[in-house]
């Protein structure tokens, strides 16, 4: 049995009682086997004495346990760790920030409190998946549509904590800036709501986020100062139909313009998600192979080469799929418009209408939907899409990190990082990684995101490779000012140095709020650099 | 999918041919036997051991349940609560990523991977066997046959499952989702 560190094993067993008699004695897991149900199947530290591995597992089912749960750590200082459903791969899953914390496993807490279809928003309990929330609204035929993360096995209350993201609109894939309305347990267990939550009687709490005064709901999202047991989230009312369409341009160039109407369009609430492609990139993997080592046999080519080299694969440069949610009317229309706009703008544009659909789509036509979370409809087929793959080959990688870095909205930020990166896996003596075709992560309108993938296995020897990997990428991104806006819990400290204006002056504010908060520190020491006042590392 | 009903159109067809091509470990065992009362057996319909698999322990009474990669929707329309209710184990044919994601939401009825055999395929139809769990479903399992037919095979052995043998935690979180490229890889489980 792993303990939390300052912690006898004679103390540790009066908290597991104490737990017991809170919650019950069944939902209180110690045994190794029970607990090794929480470490991180794509920990990048699998086996070693640095793996995040919980002491035990504790299972509320309501806001009074998890109140009791607080304090009990709260007298023999215990580091407790929430999770929701846990699945956040690549960023933690169900293991704690800290070797030794107690989980606090809010599975049990799963209700969907309330879903109004007229004022379009959803409040759940933390234990809420996707699907949960998903059938919740089908079941009942109402006209609203979820913004969900791919894969959808988390929950919307995990997922915003987290920062994550979907793939509809702007507005709704924000899934922390789409909430509206916590509740939250603080470190000294006393409950608290926010925004019009915090009136007795209102009855507005998921209509208006702010209330009046401070507003400190984003204090409880990537940190550690409460566990969090109600979420409101605004949804989007059904949209009647949906409407995709590609656009080509044909010079590498072309991208700058494209990018600038694309972003005008979802500026202005036309489109979701785009999704940006390159054809001669994509061709790289296939039949342009030879071409494009010889391209970048050099290092990496000129503007010039590039474009010469553009003209000679006879495909476009660059590619967009744009996405429509609306009456048909209004969706054919923002259609032709954007055609219009993109047209007047890069000479040699060309267009190819995409699917049409009557939302919502029916139950049955659902496992035929080749794209189904930008239609709101959760899967996990990305396990199996991702599951075998050339980069597998016949060794294949147990799990993957992921470093994705923003950049600011420009094709020439998107040239650039991917020509550092480039250049950083050279200096690593690695294989050439990245050629001047890079595509960017839109899940955030108003930023891209790019970055790099490593590889995680149940091999010490290789995890090492792979974390040395991703520390110089995080170290040579943020040269550039290109940061991570998540990260595993190996890399948190590391990544969150890198936000270090004025000496540190957020993070020293954040560890204030931290002594103030919780000054046993028993919430999730060390998530995102916010370390309590007894483990705080000295700082270079 | 496939439903209940073409399973019992495969298990009535398949089952005494089965027996026939069964290696000499399994051949006196019989079906009809299960000592264990397996909830569920979930089987990727894509596959053919998979559905040999399926339709060996239908006939041996357990519900067969297909998927076809995706185990979403067997899991929160259906799984989820009656494992929550039972708790009795569930067996399975799958590929990787079909069992990684059961492995982790398995987690929420409180129940984990004690048994799992990986049956990597390659090119020339060949399996290479490695199984972890159980000593008694291990020893058997190392003489699961190479050529088609070990689906059934796995069926057999599965009958034989003591859940009162003593488990570790060997078979617990594998691997992740990933298969090699150029191979099948297949993997055969017991939840419980």
């Amino acid at each position: 049995m792993v303990l939390p560190s300052n912690v006898s094993e004679a103390d540790f067993n009066a908290v597991l009682g104490e737990f017991r008699s809170a919650v019950g004695p069944s939902w209180v897991f110690s045994s190794d086997e029970d607990v090794a149900l929480y470490r991180d199947s794509y920990s990048i530290n699998w086996g070693e004495p640095e793996e995040r591995v919980a002491s035990a597992a504790v299972a509320p089912a309501k806001v009074e346990e998890v109140q009791q749960i607080v304090r009990i750590a709260n007298r023999y200082r215990i580091p407790l760790y929430p999770i929701s459903t846990g699945r956040n791969l690549t960023y933690g899953g169900s293991a704690p920030n800290m070797r030794g914390s107690v989980v606090v496993d809010l599975k049990r807490m799963n209700r969907i409190l309330e879903v109004d279809e007229k004022r379009a928003f959803a409040l759940v309990e933390p234990g809420v998946s996707y699907f949960d929330l998903y059938n919740h609204i089908r079941e009942r035929n109402l006209k609203l549509m979820l913004d969900v993360p791919d894969p959808g096995w988390g929950s919307p209350m995990g997922n915003s904590l987290d920062h994550g993201a979907g793939y509809t609109m702007a507005a709704f894939r924000d899934h922390f800036a789409s909430h509206c309305g916590m509740e939250v347990v603080t470190p000294d267990g006393e409950l608290i709501r926010t925004g019009m939550g915090a009136v007795p009687n209102a009855d507005s709490w998921q209509d208006f986020h702010y209330g009046a005064g401070p507003t400190v709901d984003g204090l409880f999202a990537q940190s550690n100062f409460g566990i969090v047991t109600k979420m409101g989230f605004w949804l989007m009312p059904m949209p009647e139909a949906f409407l995709s369409g590609s656009v080509t341009v044909p010079r590498h160039q072309d991208l700058e313009a494209l990018v600038g109407e694309v972003s005008y369009l979802e500026d202005s609430g036309l489109t979701g998600m785009p999704q940006y492609g390159s054809p001669v990139g994509q061709a790289a993997f296939g039949p342009g192979a030879a071409a494009m080592a010889s391209l970048m046999q050099n290092g990496w080519p000129s503007a010039e080469a590039i474009e010469n080299f553009v003209a000679a694969q006879k495909r476009p440069a660059w590619s967009v799929q744009l996405y429509f949610y609306g009456p048909e009317e209004t969706v054919r229309a923002t259609w032709q418009a954007a055609k219009r706009r993109i047209g007047k703008a890069i000479a040699g544009a060309t267009f190819q209408d995409g699917e049409f659909l009557t939302l919502p789509i029916p139950k049955e036509k659902e496992p035929a939907q080749s794209d189904k979370p930008r239609l709101g409809i959760p899967a996990l087929e990305v396990f199996n899409m991702v599951a075998r793959n050339a980069g597998n080959a016949n060794d294949p990688s147990d799990g993957h990190a992921d470093l994705f870095v923003t950049i600011p909205r420009k094709a020439s930020a998107l040239f650039e990082s991917a020509r550092v990166l480039y250049e950083t896996y050279k200096e690593l003596g690695l294989p050439a990684r990245g050629n001047p075709f890079p595509t960017p992560f839109t899940y955030y309108s108003r930023c891209f995101w790019t970055g790099t993938t490593v590889p995680t296995w149940r091999d010490p020897e290789k995890n090492a490779r792979s974390r040395a990997i991703f520390e110089k990428v995080i170290n040579r991104c943020a040269e550039h000012g290109w940061v991570g806006y998540r990260t595993s819990p190996a890399f948190q400290d590391l990544l969150i140095s890198k936000y270090s204006f004025n000496n540190h002056s957020l993070l020293r504010f954040q560890e204030k709020l931290k002594d103030s908060i919780d000054p046993n520190g028993i919430i999730s020491p060390g998530r995102y650099g916010i370390w309590p006042a007894s483990m705080r590392k000295s700082r270079a | 999918m496939v439903d209940r009903r073409s399973i019992l159109k495969i298990g009535a067809a398949t089952v005494a041919g089965a027996l026939v091509k069964m290696p000499v470990f399994a051949r006196n065992q019989s079906l009809t036997r299960a000592h264990v009362a397996f909830h569920r057996a979930v089987f990727d319909e894509r596959f053919a051991e998979c559905r040999e698999f399926a339709a060996e322990l239908h006939s041996a009474g357990v519900f067969p349940s297909a998927i076809r990669g995706d185990v979403a929707g067997l899991w929160y329309e259906d799984l989820r609560a009656h494992l929550r209710d039972t708790h009795l184990p569930a067996a399975g044919l799958t590929d990787r990523a079909a069992l990684f994601c059961l492995e982790e939401l398995a987690r929420d009825v409180s129940m984990r991977v004690i048994f799992r055999a990986d049956h990597l395929i390659d090119q020339n139809g060949q399996t290479k066997h490695t199984a972890v769990g159980p000593e008694s479903l291990v020893a058997i399992a190392s003489n699961l046959p190479r050529d088609a037919g070990f689906g059934r095979a796995v069926a057999v052995l599965f009958s034989q499952f003591d859940s009162n043998e003593p488990r570790d935690m060997a078979a617990q979180k594998r691997t992740g989702p990933f298969s090699p490229e150029n191979k099948t890889a297949l993997v055969s489980w017991l939840i419980a």
